[in-house]
């Protein structure tokens, strides 16, 4: 009897033991990343290192993006850190001029993959010459046209509108359909969306948008003026649904697939959506046109993935970021899921030889910006910012341009100054 | 020296009351006071500026903004819950099982969290697919949906307060009821008797005999509403064009998104103290009346 006690107090003590031991010593990586981008794609990276690394797995969370940059940055004064972050690329560099990621460069300084990444990313990975993430994931933006729609409104489909006016004779016959359809969409409360889809328009029309530094004028050009008005024009033409005024971003990636938008600036992940949300729709993809014919950009955007300082698994987190620009990875996770590859070398690949609306979309890499800002939130994606009271005051409003432009001038440059 | 350790037992009694004040209260104001002094980033390495995140306030538009629209969100929404819960109050008094079933009812939204709530509201007043466009529809109230949110500041204003006034209408009855029975019954039998009306008795007798109540109740509401958030974060996000954005959602912005610490503590601190000139004008008021 006395034994059989201690045999089973023995057993009870060995277990308890285990239960302690085993987290301990199988410690998932943790790694943070923002809701509302391409989740999709970051489930399949960390699916598919977890596969490769089953003693060194990912245990991956999402932050609502919204309050991604104040949960990273109260994070980081608690100590209370992941191991790994991904970020909306334009934080990066104001994470990097606080010195709260860990500088990474002797590490991957070497790397023949990173001659291959996307500039745009690399670009705002580095502050002041050395390195601090890679990219993630990429997206870029560009013009999504309803073929459909087109052959309906006597269009020729295989002809996508090459400048601002174009598009604009294009919306109205779109519009003159009828029913609950448009002919272009225009968010009017979401401050992402349109610097995703209508700052390649400023661009491409030869205007700038955000200051790079305190010293900087933003705004400049007249392509600013000029894609204003056109857009307060295609809105006072009928050519937007009524409700895209109140429309702040958690609907826009659902907009053209509904088959109730003509023609609409938006991002490669679109291409998927749209099959899933409208599996019988015919529609191409054109590049951002400007003022003019010829004149096109993109807006290359996306996340990195980076190392907050505090992080314990820095190696570990770096062998992460050699798994993510692997061949392998590239061509067996991006290009099978029909996601732009992060290495340029890697975009010829048989997943997108056999998707022409891949390749179509993969151009606008060439003509793609990434703005470089320490500010970028509060200057641009912050929906109480300028950039988005800019825009509402030139869709909504009669008050003269001119004036709209030079107070989110002065709001834009006092920010910088700050 | 009998008294002076009566003192020091006194003392010890309230120590521990004493020192949760300090710890909770005392000391999370003045770090904030002290962040308000400050460039105080959550990223970056923070700078003393004096009172230059004060006269920072002073001189923005934002700022005026938001006080503008929370005064005036408070000054509609309070008579409407004022007047609306005595109404009720008075209507479902009585302790019959039908009056008592209503005052549950009117209760149980109160109980639903402010942030569920707005979310339900949100999507009721959804352009395409919300009930309230729908119902107005069909009732040839209106012959196109309504842009509830995002175009109209004043529209999303009304839209806000009829999801508020929903949720918050029953605990100001519940505390009239409340009031309502600690009035004495002889007080208004004997006022029957005399012939008085109902609007003659409620004028009379229910209403300055509830008036402490009132007051409270006016208090709390005031107070709610100035600190006004959840609701308009979620429903309106500030929109159009920040003129939505009351004084705590200007606070919220500033402190996380932007990670201006300072300048959130500073406007924290000037918000308190209109708060507080609020209060100490309604418990003058009241002092008043009552002498």
């Amino acid at each position: 009897m006395r034994l059989q006690i201690w045999r089973t107090c023995r057993a009870a003590l060995a277990g308890l033991l285990a239960t302690v031991a085993l987290p301990a010593m199988a410690e998932d990586l943790q790694m943070w990343e923002r809701s509302g981008g391409n989740a999709g794609m970051v489930d399949a990276l960390v699916a598919a290192w977890n596969d490769k690394n089953p003693d060194r797995k990912i245990n991956l969370t999402y932050i609502p993006h919204t309050e991604m940059v104040p949960k990273i940055a109260q994070a980081i004064a608690s100590g209370e850190v992941p191991d790994l972050m991904g970020m909306d690329l334009i934080y990066g560099p104001q994470f990097e001029a606080a010195g709260q990621l860990v500088d990474i460069t002797d590490k991957v300084k070497d790397w023949p993959e990173l001659k291959t990444a996307s500039p745009g990313h690399m670009a705002v990975s580095t502050y002041e010459g050395r390195i601090y993430g890679v990219p993630l994931y990429a997206d870029v933006s560009a013009l999504f046209y309803n073929k459909d729609l087109f052959r309906k409104a006597g269009l020729d489909p295989n002809k996508p509108p090459t400048s601002l006016a174009e598009i604009r004779e294009y919306a109205d016959k779109i519009t003159a359909l009828g029913g609950d359809v448009k002919g272009y969409f225009l968010p009017g409360s979401c401050a992402g969306c349109n610097i995703f889809t209508v700052a390649p328009l400023i661009w491409a029309s030869g205007g700038t948008v955000e200051p790079k530094d305190a010293g900087d004028e933003p705004l400049k050009g007249d392509g600013v003026k000029e894609v204003l008005q056109w857009a307060r024009d295609m809105i006072k033409a009928g050519n937007v649904h009524e409700d895209a005024r109140a429309e702040t971003g958690e609907t826009f990636h659902l907009r053209f697939g509904s088959g109730k938008v003509g023609m609409m600036g938006t991002g490669n992940f679109n291409i998927t959506l749209s099959r899933e949300q409208n599996p019988g729709m015919d529609f191409g993809i054109a590049l951002l046109p400007g003022m003019k014919s010829g004149q096109v950009s993109s807006f290359a955007g996306g996340d990195i993935v980076t190392i907050p300082n505090g992080s314990k698994r820095v190696d570990d987190a770096v062998d992460f970021m050699k798994f993510l620009l692997s061949d392998e990875t590239q061509v067996e996770v991006y290009a099978k899921m029909l996601n732009m590859t992060t290495r340029g070398d890697m975009a010829e690949n048989k997943y997108f030889q056999a998707e022409p609306l891949v390749q179509d979309v993969a151009k606008a890499i060439a003509v793609a910006n990434t703005p470089y800002t320490l500010k970028f939130f509060e200057l641009i994606n912050s929906p109480q910012g300028p950039w988005l009271q800019m825009l509402q005051r030139a869709y909504y409003e009669d008050t003269d341009l001119d004036t709209i432009i030079s107070e989110a001038k002065a709001q834009m440059k006092a920010i910088a100054a700050e | 020296m009998h008294s002076a350790t009566g003192r020091y037992v006194g003392l010890l009694y309230v120590a521990p009351a004493l020192a949760f004040v300090l710890v909770f209260t005392a000391y999370p104001l003045a770090q904030m006071v002290w962040m308000s002094l400050h460039n105080w980033s959550l990223i970056a390495q923070k700078k003393y500026i004096a009172f230059g995140n004060f006269t920072k306030a002073w001189y923005d538009p934002q700022f005026w903004t938001s006080l503008n629209f929370t005064l005036k969100y408070t000054l509609l929404i309070t008579p409407i819950l004022m007047i609306g819960g005595y109404l009720i109050a008075l209507l479902t008094a009585e302790n019959t099982p039908l009056r008592q079933i209503t005052r549950s009812v009117v209760f149980l939204p109160v109980v639903i969290g402010l942030g569920a709530s707005s979310l339900l509201w949100y999507w009721l007043f959804s352009y395409d697919f919300g009930l309230v466009n729908r119902a107005l529809l069909d009732l040839g109230i209106i012959d196109k949906p309504v842009l509830w949110f995002g175009a109209d500041a004043d529209v999303a204003l009304w839209a806000v307060i009829v999801s508020i006034v929903w949720k918050v209408l029953g605990f100001g009855t519940i505390l009239f009821v409340a009031a309502m029975h600690a009035v004495p019954r002889d007080v208004s039998e004997a006022a029957m008797v005399d012939g008085a009306g109902f609007w003659q008795r409620v004028r009379h007798i229910t209403f300055p005999l509830t008036a402490r109540t009132i007051l409270l109740v006016t208090l709390i509401s005031v107070i709610g509403s100035l600190l006004a958030f959840d609701q308009f974060y979620i429903m309106t996000a500030g929109q159009p064009r920040n003129m939505t954005a009351t004084s705590v959602f200007l606070i919220y912005l500033n402190s996380f998104p932007y990670l201006k610490l300072g300048y959130g503590a500073a406007l924290s601190l000037i918000l308190a103290g209109i708060i507080l000139i609020c209060t100490v004008l309604q418990m003058l008021l009241s002092r008043r009346s009552h002498a």
